[in-house]
């Protein structure tokens, strides 16, 4: 099974050397064997004797994150789906694609895609489950951008990969959540834990998380917006991605947990409202639709709805019936995603109000068509799977054996009706897809080419899709227990063994439904230019479209007028925010934390002196602020370095006061040196409110270090390991001013670099300089 | 052995010193500095496997022991930071001569380039607080150097915000440092970790400590302090950037690790409920700035703040898994950083402008630098396999093992924001027609893209080999939860 | 006297504050000045002021003030110099380049 999955992955690496080739032999050839192999080996697991077994291979142990494949019935499912359903695309796709598209970059997606998928339905490790649901939303993001010349393509690539990303994101959380709550990775073990999963707090969160992730990727109501879009890929992908695979992941997902979730009442109330919901919005919008792949986009969104609604009853019938229309679902739109492919290669257009009447220039595809569009609407023949599964969904639906109460007692009783509802209008958009391409009258002035039949490469694969439709139609029981089983049993937990009938006799409500849906559907269908003001009605200001582009260019333009309003490049602005917030917090935290009494320090005593420096200090770092003479300025504050060089000799520093003289000489040199070049002082010409507001943030700041400081001095609660220091430095250090031991010695590390800092803003200062002579050599 | 860990702030020193007088002979300084930091790098990955193998180097310099000398901590941490800083570096200088003009260079580009090396890997060893000083103010001195190197108006007018911010917050750093000296009668972090301890850090030991907090948190560029950040890292040359972007916020961050991790742990409920807050402000902001401009330049640059957000989420959270998360994610947005800030300059250079909406279709020109690009782009978003991947869930695990699904919804909403704003450079940038009147300067993709690529390889090693990587930051993260392991192996009691 | 040289210092602050916040860049550097002499004056108050003699080690005397604080605060000030010089002839390029020494008006909001 891993080679499963990263054989694809291998072969993707070396796509790009096989591409060059691709005018001698198309490089799809190449890379059809690969899901076709897969599928073969797939293929030998079904059988009524089938176990699931699990296999393990370290990635990031120390994790927990490891390679635990898990082959169940669900995942033996998908498997074949998307090994079945990827050579069948492959196959077509190499009719489909011409040599001269970058063939390379599309089957490197298309191999990614496939490793992904694998790797989503066999693991068992939610980290690994959820690195391939991500490289699925990455592959599906850079095929819908496959022809990204287009506006469409790009528009639609970047809806879907925001979309699922968002919902991949939202699954982690769950997936979080599930691990820390049961404290394990594996899902088979969270499935054995699920009491614990049940009764903790979190359940909500993971439930909503889970749901969330599922909805988007599978495209349930409202979140179904970015299906319609990301038809702008080529075909093959719509056929694969968006309606086989891909989409279907948001279903594994809620299958593969419902074992845990399903026993809550919240599950069925949300996984069926939703789906429900889904099923009737999808098939009432894709009768409005003039697109085809837009009908076809609009008709997966609904039938996912009809899965996701039957996951929801989790009855026995409504698991078996929700498996068995995977399948089907798989084989007829597949089939009809490739027909619309046909229709586009051979006429250029895909706008169903340009085409009619091309029964008579493509006479099988119009054959395929039939089939596949009959057995999507559910037409009651024998010969048709989709039936079976509508009568399937509609016997579910009527939810016998189910007892609940409150909100979900009403949902159990117009679930049947809205079945019905979102039924009916299946037929119609069935019918509408495929009378209005195949028949009526042929539009010749509309297309550019004259249609003619596909080459027989290109209808190989809807034949055989075709085909799978008919045999499961004729003997529906085929597969059943050797396969169908196993996947329902999967998702159930027990067993399930269901005998599919054509016939249940005349007292069956289901029948009645049906033949309720063909008979309402076929007048709506015949009469439905006189509703079409109807269809249009609804959507448009409701449009989830528009909320999606809403969000989009709302969230860029909000975010310009935040950041523009408070990065406006003001360095007076940025030290003001600052200022605050620190005063702010270090208050708050002096308030909470500090009980404000000043024990009674051992100070030092006051002197004359001091005092008179002190004073003169004081009164020259205020004048700074009122002189309006630049040069007075500078030697005012001259005045203060010189006062703080006094204190230093007061205050036993013979060193400091040194250093402290010669350095505010310089300074005051180099001061002077500059603005002699710079424009004058102005006057201060501030508004009252601002010197106000200045004045107020500095004194708070002069008086918060004031308070932290003279709070720190009173808290000296150990001995200062100078102490050592002074001890030391002639014996050890061999010097008697322990300052310059200090220095040199036992903090030389300090002075090495404050050299370094010296050495390189001199670099800096004359490299400022040396450029400015460069420039004015010019 | 223990004077190993000397070496990664030496070598780089020697060879600034060096460079500055080989000057003239810029061919030269090039080479030279090309094997300088190789030197640097293998020696620097030898003493990883020797702590690796023996447990920390600690070096009492001039062999005054410890607390009173400065000594240097080379433990785990420390030492997978220098490693990293080191691989940018050497990302760097293969980077620097096809992005800077001969005149950027011989203005001491490499002199200023090694100081900042320097500084950047003397901050991460240090075992003394006021020594940490030092070391930042070296590091903030060689970036005002290369900040101002090539001397563009708009250089100078962002820069002279940008060091007054900082020249602000560094004596608001020696001035808190005198207090903490004032109350514990130390410098050395792990005495002062040892002492704050016996007191259990009560009175003014948090306000200091907060005090403390914003002094980095203004290097780290958390929520209300980051103003100086994003509009002065997009004037300098992309090489300087790129230096910038992956690790001078970094060491912030680093510090406050530091900090908040081994020294005041004593009022969690207090502070690292405060930096939770903080921490959701400042991925919201960060990201709004993200999205808010369509200079990619800034558009990089903005995203330096939601990761510092997601890091200081992960102490804020303050569980071993979260602690793991955020060095984690540490090492892995310094990678990442680095390869986007060199990835946007080349983008910026090869495509003559850095306005989004002026570029389409680049990839067909130079479909290198648009994987690359959005390989790092889905990297720096955090999605599997690669290395944002497995900070980001250590991150959020631990936040919902803690009940703090607050904060977890927003760094998921945050990572999505963030796949937006870097993503559309790839859509508008890279995808659209081809512009056949364009004319592409392959060679000079083509040397543009082995360095990015080198630092992209690491990032992809981060995420796909993790089992290499994560184990050691597992037991850092174990290291730093127990402090007296620290204390004990600096101080040997 | 620590207490007042606290104050001093918190005042040395709050007029470089003050400073810091005005328009023209000879303000805000000055207003940086007055702040690094506020630091170094926290720095020298924090390590007690007049306990002994200067910490130079002169037999038969027993007490000295606290070196370590001295030690820093020299570091401190050869730094804080070198900045400064970096930062005066960075502002006079600056100014100088953009015509102005207001940072009101170097405030830049164009997407360059």
């Amino acid at each position: 099974m891993l080679t499963a999955i990263f054989l694809p992955l291998i072969l993707a690496c070396f796509i790009p050397l096989i591409s060059k080739w691709k005018y001698s032999i198309h490089t799809g050839w190449f890379v059809l064997i690969i899901p076709f192999s897969i599928f073969v080996y797939l293929i030998q697991q079904v059988g009524t004797r089938f176990s699931p077994f699990e296999k393990t291979y370290p990635w990031i142990p120390s994790m927990d994150i490891h390679f635990d494949l898990y082959l169940d019935g669900l995942s033996l499912l998908f498997g074949l789906l998307i090994s079945g359903i990827g050579t069948l695309v492959v196959l077509y796709s190499i009719y489909y694609l011409h040599k001269s598209e970058q063939l390379g970059h599309f089957y490197l997606y298309l191999l990614m895609f496939m490793s992904a998928m694998f790797g989503v339905v066999f693991s068992d490790n939610v980290y690994v489950l959820y690195t391939f649901w991500e490289l699925t939303s990455l592959s599906s993001f850079l095929l819908i951008g496959y022809w990204n010349h287009r506006k469409g393509s790009r528009y639609g690539a970047l809806k879907s990969m925001l979309i699922t990303v968002f919902g991949g994101l939202s699954m982690l959380g769950g997936l979080l959540l599930l691990t820390i709550v049961t404290d394990t990775t594996s899902i088979q073990e969270m499935i054995s834990q699920k009491e614990t999963i049940m009764n903790s707090p979190q359940f909500g969160w993971i439930i909503a998380f889970l749901f969330l992730g599922a909805f988007t990727k599978s495209a349930q109501f409202p979140f179904h917006i970015w299906l319609p879009d990301a038809m702008e890929a080529p075909t093959p992908v719509s056929a694969y991605l968006h309606s086989a695979t891909m989409v279907k992941a948001g279903i594994f997902l809620i299958a593969r947990f419902s074992p845990i979730l399903s026993q809550s009442d919240w599950f069925f109330i949300i996984v069926s409202g939703f789906g429900i919901l889904t099923l009737c919005w999808g098939s009432f919008m894709a009768v409005r639709q003039t697109d085809l792949k837009g009908i076809l986009a609009y008709s997966t969104i609904s039938q996912l709805g009809m899965i996701m609604a039957m996951l929801g009853f989790g009855t026995k019938i409504a698991v078996f019936a929700a498996v068995f229309h995977i399948l089907n679902h798989a084989t007829f739109k597949g089939s009809l995603f490739m027909v619309a492919g046909i229709v586009d290669h051979e006429t250029g257009t895909r706008d169903i109000r340009k085409l009619g009447g091309l029964m008579t220039f493509m006479p099988i595809t119009a054959t395929l068509a039939f089939f596949g569009t009959f057995s999507m609407a559910g037409f009651p023949l024998p010969f048709l799977n989709g039936f079976y599964s509508k009568e399937l969904f509609f016997d579910a639906a009527l939810l016998h054996h189910f007892s609940v109460d409150g909100f979900a007692q009403l949902l159990k009783v117009i679930i049947p009706y809205l079945a019905v509802f979102g039924s009916i209008f299946t037929f119609v958009y069935s019918m509408y897809l495929v009378f209005g391409t195949f028949r009526g009258e042929y539009k010749e002035k509309e297309l550019k080419t004259k249609p003619h039949e596909a080459p027989i490469g290109m209808l190989i694969s809807p034949i055989v899709l075709v085909l799978g439709v008919i045999i499961i139609g004729l003997f529906p029981n085929l597969f059943n227990e050797s396969f169908l089983a196993h996947a329902a049993q999967s998702i159930k937990g027990v067993e399930i063994h269901k005998k599919i009938k054509f016939w249940h006799g005349f007292n069956s409500i289901p029948l009645y439904m049906s033949l309720a849906v063909v008979a309402i559907g076929s007048i709506l269908a015949y009469t439905r230019k006189r509703w079409s003001s109807v269809y249009n009605v609804i959507p448009g200001t409701l449009s989830f479209n528009r909320v999606y582009d809403w969000l989009v260019d709302k969230t860029t333009a909000y975010s310009e007028v935040v950041t523009e309003s408070y990065m406006s490049g003001s360095l007076k602005h940025y030290v003001r925010y600052i200022l605050i917030a620190i005063l702010v917090v270090t208050f708050g935290t002096l308030w909470l934390t500090t009980d404000l009494t000043i024990s009674n320090p051992d100070l030092a005593s006051i002197g004359i002196p001091d005092m008179l420096v002190v004073s003169m200090m004081v009164i020259a770092s205020v004048a700074t602020i009122f002189t309006n003479n630049r040069i007075a300025a500078i030697l005012i504050l001259g005045v203060v370095g010189y006062g703080l060089a006094i204190l230093f000799v007061i205050y036993r520093a013979p060193d400091l006061a040194l250093t402290q003289l010669i350095i505010e000489t310089v300074t005051v040199a180099l001061f002077l040196l500059v603005f002699m070049h710079l424009p004058k002082l102005e006057k201060r010409n501030e508004s009252k409110g601002t010197v106000f507001f200045n004045a107020t943030v500095s004194i708070l700041f002069g008086a918060m270090m004031t308070f932290v400081a003279i709070f720190s001095y009173s808290s000296k609660w150990f001995e200062p390991i100078s102490d050592y220091f002074l001890e030391t430095a002639v014996s050890l250090g061999g010097g008697h001013n322990v300052v310059n031991v200090i220095l040199v010695d036992m903090r030389g590390l300090d002075t090495l670099f404050e050299i370094a800092v010296l050495g390189i803003a001199a670099l800096g200062i004359y490299g400022m300089i040396k450029l400015r002579r460069d420039k004015g050599e010019k | 052995m223990s004077n190993l860990a000397v070496l990664p702030i030496l070598i780089p020193l020697l060879s600034g010193i060096i460079a500055a007088l080989m000057n003239r002979k810029q061919r030269a300084v090039r080479v030279f500095s090309t094997i300088m930091m190789l030197v640097n790098l293998g020696v620097t990955a030898y003493i990883g496997w020797y702590v690796f193998q023996n447990g920390p180097v600690i070096l009492e310099t001039g062999g005054w022991k410890a607390p009173y000398g400065i000594i240097l901590v080379g433990d785990m941490l420390a030492i997978l930071l220098v490693i990293t800083t080191n691989i940018i570096g050497l990302a760097c200088v293969f980077f620097a001569p096809k992005s800077l003009s001969e005149k950027q260079e011989s203005f001491y580009f490499y002199t200023f380039f090694f100081m900042l090396i320097s500084g950047v890997s003397g901050a991460f060893l240090t075992g003394d607080l006021f020594n940490l000083f030092v070391f930042f103010e070296v590091l903030l001195m060689a970036s005002y150097g290369l900040i101002t190197l090539g001397g563009e108006k708009v250089q100078f007018r962002e820069s002279i915000k940008y060091v007054l911010i900082n020249l602000f917050s560094s004596i608001l750093f020696v001035t808190v440092v005198s207090f903490l000296y004032s109350v514990v009668g130390t410098v050395n972090m792990a005495q002062i970790a040892d002492r704050v301890q016996d007191v259990e850090q009560k009175g003014i030991l948090t306000t200091i400590g907060i005090l403390l907090f914003f002094v980095f948190a203004t290097k780290a560029a958390v929520f209300p302090l980051y103003y100086w950040l994003p509009k002065s890292y997009v004037v300098p040359n992309p090489v300087v950037s790129a230096l910038f972007g992956a690790l001078l916020t970094k060491v912030g961050i680093y510090s406050i690790l530091r900090m908040f991790t081994i020294i005041f742990v004593h009022e969690v409920d207090l502070t690292h409920q405060l930096f939770l807050w903080l921490a959701a402000l400042t991925m919201v902001f960060g990201v709004v700035g993200a999205l808010s401009t369509n200079n990619i330049k800034l558009i990089v640059t903005y995203n330096i703040i939601p990761a510092v957000g997601f890091m200081l989420m992960g102490i804020g959270i303050f569980t071993e898994v979260s602690i793991a998360g955020t060095v984690y994610y540490l090492i892995h947005d310094m990678v990442v950083k680095g390869a986007l800030f060199l990835l946007v300059g080349a983008i910026a250079y090869l495509a003559g402008t850095s306005d989004l909406r002026k570029m389409h279709g680049l990839i067909h020109h130079y479909p290198v630098i648009g994987w690359l690009f959005f390989i790092a782009c889905i990297t720096l978003a955090g999605i599997p396999p690669f290395s944002g991947f497995i900070g980001k869930i250590l991150l959020l695990k631990g936040g919902l093992a803690q009940d703090q699904i607050f904060i977890v919804i927003i760094g998921l909403i945050t990572s999505l924001l963030i796949l937006f704003s870097m993503i559309r450079i790839f859509i508008q940038g890279f995808w659209g027609e081809k512009d056949e009147s364009f004319q592409p300067d392959k060679p000079k993709a083509r040397a543009f893209a082995w360095p990015i690529g080198f630092l992209v390889f690491f990032s992809v090693f981060l995420g796909v080999g993790a089992e290499f990587v994560y184990p050691i930051v597992d037991e850092i993260s174990n290291t730093l939860l127990d402090p007296s392991i620290y204390i004990e192996s600096v101080l040997k009691e | 006297m620590e207490i007042v040289t606290s104050i001093l210092s918190g005042i040395l602050f709050a007029t470089g504050i003050y400073n810091l916040l005005q328009k023209q860049l000879l303000r805000i550097i000055i207003g940086t000045a007055l702040m690094s002499h506020g630091a170094h004056l926290f720095i020298l108050t924090m390590g007690k002021l007049k306990r002994g003699k200067p910490p130079i080690i002169v037999e038969g005397v027993e007490n000295y003030v606290d070196p370590l604080p001295q030690a820093l605060i020299l570091t401190s000030i050869v730094i804080s110099f070198g900045v400064t010089s970096f930062l005066l002839v960075l502002a006079y390029r600056a100014s100088r380049l953009n015509g102005t020494d207001n940072m009101e008006e170097l405030r830049g909001n164009e997407n360059e």
